[in-house]
């Protein structure tokens, strides 16, 4: 039943991102684009990331991606559903981007076979619990963790002085 | 769940590669934003699936990283781009050649 649930996940992922990459309307693109999110949410609860899923869509579906939204409607959506969506040289990263994967797909078939065909470890449901990554987070990631909101705060401070209209004088 | 931690890794480098081929084509700024956002979805997936794989917390709390990076790049670049508007409005990314040499 998981591995069937994770394989209409992951063939969701693939179809919902190209169709977010390829849509002629950009906020159609941020749906689909939703759409990836939350089905990346489910791929997490598979994996034993509840809180990761929950921030997944809290986060990054509820809050990043409703911005990008609300600055697109801002902006000129007719005029952009009008122009061309790709640029000229195309066909030179779809050929880089396919190279790339297959490059990683060797890789993860290859070099690191070993690895990645073994089974997964019995103590994954055990480890996998919300007190072992505040552990984690709290432990040996407690100063990466002030950084972080340091950084954010610098984000939102930075977004307010590049956004703001300088008063006329 | 029988799925080995290798089909996780391909999925998470497909996803990659669609994000990857709509930033690098794509010429709407705010486009190019979104599929950053879903390179960095990617790379969070494999992160997970190493934590998953290996039984280990602290790929998911890098994945907690990334996605406070995602947020702070979104700001910014949002900001950025809410300037540009502002000052040459119907600006497109092949309009903005003021850096080129």
């Amino acid at each position: 039943m998981a591995d069937v649930t994770f394989y209409y996940l992951a063939v969701a992922c693939v179809v919902c991102a190209i169709l977010a990459v390829t849509r002629r309307n950009p906020v159609h693109s941020i749906l689909w684009v939703l759409a990836l999110f939350m089905h990346v949410a489910g791929i997490f609860l598979l994996l034993g990331a509840e809180f990761l899923a929950a921030v997944q869509v809290l986060v990054y579906a509820g809050a990043i991606l409703i911005f990008y939204l609300f600055v697109q409607m801002l902006l000129d959506v007719p005029g952009e559903e009008a122009g061309r969506r790709f640029g000229k040289h195309w066909p030179f990263a779809a050929v880089l981007v396919l190279s790339l994967v297959g490059l990683a797909w060797i890789a993860s078939n290859g070099t690191f076979g070993d690895v990645v065909k073994a089974p997964a470890p019995e103590s994954t449901e055990a480890s996998s619990s919300l007190a072992t990554f505040g552990d984690a987070l709290y432990g040996p990631f407690a100063l990466p963790f002030e950084m972080a909101s340091l950084l954010l705060l610098a984000a939102i401070v930075g977004a307010v002085v590049l956004a703001r209209t300088r008063p006329q004088t | 769940m029988t799925v080995s931690v290798g089909e996780i890794v391909g999925l998470s480098a497909l996803l990659f590669g669609v994000g990857l081929f709509g930033f690098l084509t794509r010429r709407n700024i705010i486009l190019m934003f979104v599929s950053v956002e879903v390179m960095l979805n990617a790379v969070n997936l494999s992160l997970i699936g190493f934590a998953w794989h290996f039984g280990d917390a602290r790929g998911q709390v890098l994945a907690l990283f990334v996605i406070a990076v995602a947020a702070a790049e979104a700001a910014v670049g949002l900001g950025l781009v809410i300037a540009l508007y502002r000052n040459k409005p119907g600006a497109g990314v092949a309009d903005l050649t003021d850096l080129k040499w």
